[in-house]
C-alpha cells in the first residue's frame, strides 16, 4: 500500500512538471508571425490566400527581405491569437506558421557602473571615463571585479580634509551637507586640492565618458573642512568633524591626514563614530617612521599605509604598529605617472587632473572599498573592517609590517562581502588567527617563526636532558637561561613595537645568540660567525672556572647547538653562505661541535 | 601649548599630497605649519627659526612634527 501510495505520488509529480513545463520557446517574445507558403503551389493560390487574410484581418503581409520571395516567406504583425487563428486557416498552403521570435543579447546590467547599490555578474567592467587607463591604482585592487557587485550606492563616505570642490568631474557625485570648521560655515569648499582629490578617489563620477573614475562612485560624499589653505588643522575640529559626520549618517570616515599627539578629545570621538556604526579610515603618515601617527593609530581606526605601482612599500609610508593595511598611494619622485590621478583644483582654484602620493592617497582606496563592502550589505562596522583586512592578499614576508593585513583588493573584499562566508564563526576564527585575540599579535607572526623558536628551545632541553642521562648534573638557573639565551633568545621581544622608539634594541634584546649577528639590520639571515660554535666556546673559555655561571655557558652551548640544528633542518640562510647545501653543511656541523664541547666541559663535573 | 624652541636648519618643499614646507634639522624632519609665513617658503635656505611644536594640530601631509614658526632669521 506504502508502495502504491509512493508510486502515485511520484506520478503526480511527474505530470504536474511535464504539464507546467512550457518548452524553451515560451521565454521568447515576439510582435510578428511568419507564414512560409508550400512552394509546391501555384503563385496565383499563394496571392489569393495572402489577399484573403489581408482583407479578413486587417493585415499587410510583406517579404522579410529580398531573399524570401524565393522561398515564399512573409511577415505580418500578430500576436498568439491571430497565430493559432492563421494556423487553421491557412493548413493547406502553408509549410508552417510560427512567431517571429525576437533575439536579443541580454542587456549587460553594468551595476557597478550606473547606479544602484548591488548588481548581477557580467564580466568585468571597464568604464569609459578617458583617463581611466592612467588609473593603474585601481587595476591594483582589483576594482573593475568589484564593480560588478557594488559601487557603494546608498553609502555616505565623510571626507574629513580641506574641503571638497565641486570639479567637473564630480558632476555626477552626489554630496551630501558639510561643513567648513576651519572658517565655521556651512560651505565646505576646498581651497587647497588635497581634499577634492582625496573625494575623486572614493566617488569621482565614473562612466560619464570624462576624466577618471572613483572607486565608490555610486557613494554620497560628505565634504568636511578641518584642514586650512596651508594644509594644517587643530585636533578640536578635526574631533568635531567626526562627531558630525557620526551625528549626519555617514557610513564610512576617511581622514588623510596625521600628526600631533594622543588626544582624548579626538579618541572619543572616534568612539563615539564607532559606536554608530561608521568605519574609520586614516592615512598612516609620511615620514618613513617605524609605526603609524595618529589618528591612524587609534585602535577604532583602520590605519593605511602606502605602496607603489609595484606594490612595494612606498619610500615614504610610515610601517610598523598601527598600519592595519596598504593601499595604492603612488610615488611621483621618477614620474608623475606613478602617482594617483584625480580631478581636484590647482592654486587658482582652477579644475586640474592632478597626479599626487602619499598615504593621503592610500587611505580613500580602503575608504572608496569599505563603501563598496557596506553598499553589498555588511552593516557592522567591525565586520566591514574584517572584511576589507581578511581579503586583503597577505605578504609572503613582511617582518617590519609594511602591509599590515596586506595589499588591498577589493574584487576579494566584494565577493567575500556577497558571499557572506563570514559567520560569527569564521569571524572568530579569523580574530584569534590574525587578530588582537591571539598572543600571536603581540608578538607578530611576521617576525617570530613560533613554531620554529618553541622546536629550539625544546630541542635545548633534549639535549640537555640526553647528556644528564649519561652525566648526572643538576638543573640551574644559569643552565636555563642559558639554554633559552643560545637557543630561541627573549624573541616575544622581536615582536613589540613601542611607540616612536627605534625598534632594532627589542630586536637585539629579543635575538639568541646566533641570531645577534643580524638583528640590528633586522634580517631574517643568520651571520656565520654568531650562528657558530664561537660565541658559546668562548664564553666556556672565560667560565669555566666559575662554579655558578660555568653552567650558564654549558646551557648557551647546548641552547646554540638546538637553534643551529633546527635552522639546519627548517630554514638554513646565512650571510654569505647562502641557502644551500653550504649553509646547511655549516650550521649542522657547529650544532655537533655545540654540543660536543658540552659534553666535553660535563666530565670534568663528573670526576 | 609647548614652550618655544630654537632650531636651525634648511628649509625644503616635500611633494607629499598637495605639497608641504618643511625644515630639516639635524635629521628630524618639521613641518611648517600651514607654511607660513609665506616669506619662509625658500627652498634651500638655512634658517634659524623659534617655533612651537603643534601636538594638537594635524595635517594633510604628515611628514613629521608640525613647527609653528614664531620668528625665523635666513642664516645663509
Amino acid at each position: 500500500m506504502k508502495r502504491f501510495l509512493l508510486a502515485l505520488l511520484f506520478c503526480l509529480g511527474l505530470g504536474w512538471a511535464i504539464a507546467s513545463f512550457d518548452g524553451l520557446a515560451s521565454q521568447g517574445t515576439y510582435d510578428s508571425l511568419v507564414l512560409d507558403f508550400r512552394e509546391d503551389i501555384a503563385p496565383a493560390e499563394v496571392e489569393r490566400a495572402i489577399g484573403a487574410i489581408a482583407d479578413e484581418y486587417g493585415l499587410a503581409p510583406r517579404f522579410n527581405s529580398e531573399f524570401s520571395a524565393a522561398d515564399n516567406v512573409y511577415i505580418v504583425r500578430g500576436d498568439a491569437a491571430l497565430l493559432d487563428t492563421l494556423r487553421q486557416e491557412l493548413r493547406d498552403v502553408t509549410e508552417f506558421v510560427e512567431p517571429n521570435y525576437v533575439y536579443s543579447i541580454p542587456e549587460i546590467s553594468a551595476v557597478g557602473l550606473d547606479g544602484g547599490g548591488r548588481g548581477k555578474d557580467s564580466g568585468p567592467t571597464v568604464p569609459n571615463d578617458p583617463l581611466y587607463a592612467k588609473q593603474w591604482n585601481f587595476k591594483a585592487i582589483g576594482v573593475e571585479q568589484a564593480w560588478l557587485d557594488s559601487n557603494g550606492g546608498g553609502v555616505t563616505v565623510a571626507v574629513i580634509d580641506t574641503g571638497v570642490s565641486p570639479v567637473p568631474d564630480l558632476k555626477e557625485t552626489e554630496l551630501a551637507d558639510g561643513y567648513d570648521f576651519v572658517n565655521d560655515r556651512p560651505d565646505a569648499t576646498d581651497d587647497n586640492g588635497h581634499g577634492t582629490h582625496v573625494a575623486g578617489t572614493i566617488a569621482q563620477s565614473t562612466n560619464n565618458g570624462y576624466g577618471v573614475a572613483g572607486i565608490a562612485h555610486g557613494a554620497t560624499i560628505m565634504p568636511l573642512k578641518v584642514l586650512g589653505k596651508g594644509g594644517g588643522g587643530t585636533v578640536a575640529d578635526i574631533a568635531e568633524a567626526i562627531r558630525f559626520a557620526a551625528d549626519n549618517g555617514a557610513d564610512v570616515i576617511n581622514m588623510s591626514l596625521g600628526g600631533g599627539g594622543e588626544s582624548s578629545l579626538m579618541k572619543e570621538a572616534i568612539e563615539h563614530a564607532h559606536s554608530q556604526g561608521v568605519v574609520v579610515i586614516a592615512a598612516a603618515g609620511n615620514a618613513n617612521q617605524n609605526s603609524a601617527g595618529y589618528p591612524a593609530r587609534y585602535e577604532r581606526v583602520v590605519g593605511v599605509s602606502a605602496v607603489d605601482s609595484t606594490g612595494a612599500k612606498a619610500p615614504y609610508s610610515n610601517f610598523g604598529a598601527g598600519v592595519d593595511i596598504a593601499a595604492p598611494g603612488g610615488n611621483t619622485k621618477e614620474s608623475q605617472i606613478g602617482g594617483i590621478l584625480q580631478n581636484t583644483i590647482d592654486a587658482k582654484g582652477e579644475s586640474v587632473f592632478a597626479s599626487l602620493q602619499g598615504t593621503s592617497m592610500a587611505a580613500p582606496h580602503v575608504a572608496g572599498v569599505a563603501a563598496l563592502v557596506k553598499a553589498a550589505g555588511i552593516d557592522d562596522p567591525d565586520e566591514i573592517r574584517e572584511i576589507v583586512l581578511q581579503s586583503a592578499l597577505e605578504p609572503s614576508d613582511d617582518p617590519l609590517n609594511h602591509f599590515g593585513a596586506g595589499k588591498l583588493d577589493a574584487a576579494a573584499a566584494v565577493k567575500l562581502a556577497i558571499d557572506g562566508q563570514i559567520t560569527p564563526r569564521d569571524f572568530a576564527r579569523w580574530l584569534r588567527d590574525n587578530g588582537y585575540l591571539n598572543p600571536k599579535f603581540w608578538i607578530d607572526g611576521g617576525v617570530v617563526a613560533l613554531p620554529m623558536k618553541l622546536a629550539m628551545v625544546i630541542g635545548g632541553y633534549l639535549l640537555a636532558w640526553l647528556l644528564r642521562v649519561y652525566f648526572p648534573f643538576r638543573w640551574s638557573w644559569p643552565l636555563a637561561t642559558g639554554i633559552v639565551m643560545g637557543s630561541s633568545g627573549l624573541f616575544f621581544l622581536r615582536g613589540f613595537y613601542i611607540f616612536d622608539l627605534p625598534q632594532w634594541p627589542l630586536r637585539v634584546a629579543g635575538s639568541s645568540i646566533p641570531e645577534l649577528g643580524t638583528a640590528v639590520q633586522g634580517s631574517a639571515a643568520l651571520n656565520p660567525i654568531f650562528a657558530s660554535v664561537l660565541i658559546p666556546a668562548g664564553l666556556l673559555v672565560l667560565l669555566l672556572g666559575h662554579r655558578n655561571l660555568k653552567w650558564w655557558a654549558i646551557g648557551s652551548l647546548l641552547g646554540v647547538s638546538a637553534c643551529l640544528a633546527v635552522s639546519a633542518v627548517a630554514d638554513p640562510e646565512l650571510l654569505w653562505l647562502g641557502k644551500g647545501f653550504v649553509a646547511r653543511g655549516f650550521l649542522g656541523l657547529n650544532a655537533l661541535l655545540c654540543f660536543g664541547l658540552a659534553k666535553l666541559s660535563l666530565r670534568p663535573s663528573e670526576t | 601649548m609647548a614652550d618655544t624652541k630654537t632650531l636651525t636648519g634648511k628649509i625644503e618643499y616635500v611633494s607629499m599630497g598637495t605639497g608641504a614646507w618643511a625644515l630639516v634639522s639635524d635629521g628630524v624632519t618639521y613641518e611648517i605649519y600651514n607654511g607660513e609665513p609665506s616669506a619662509i617658503q625658500q627652498e634651500g635656505a638655512t634658517v634659524q627659526v623659534v617655533g612651537k611644536i603643534r601636538d594638537d594640530v594635524m595635517s594633510l601631509a604628515a611628514i613629521g612634527p608640525i613647527l609653528e614658526v614664531v620668528s625665523f632669521e635666513i642664516v645663509e
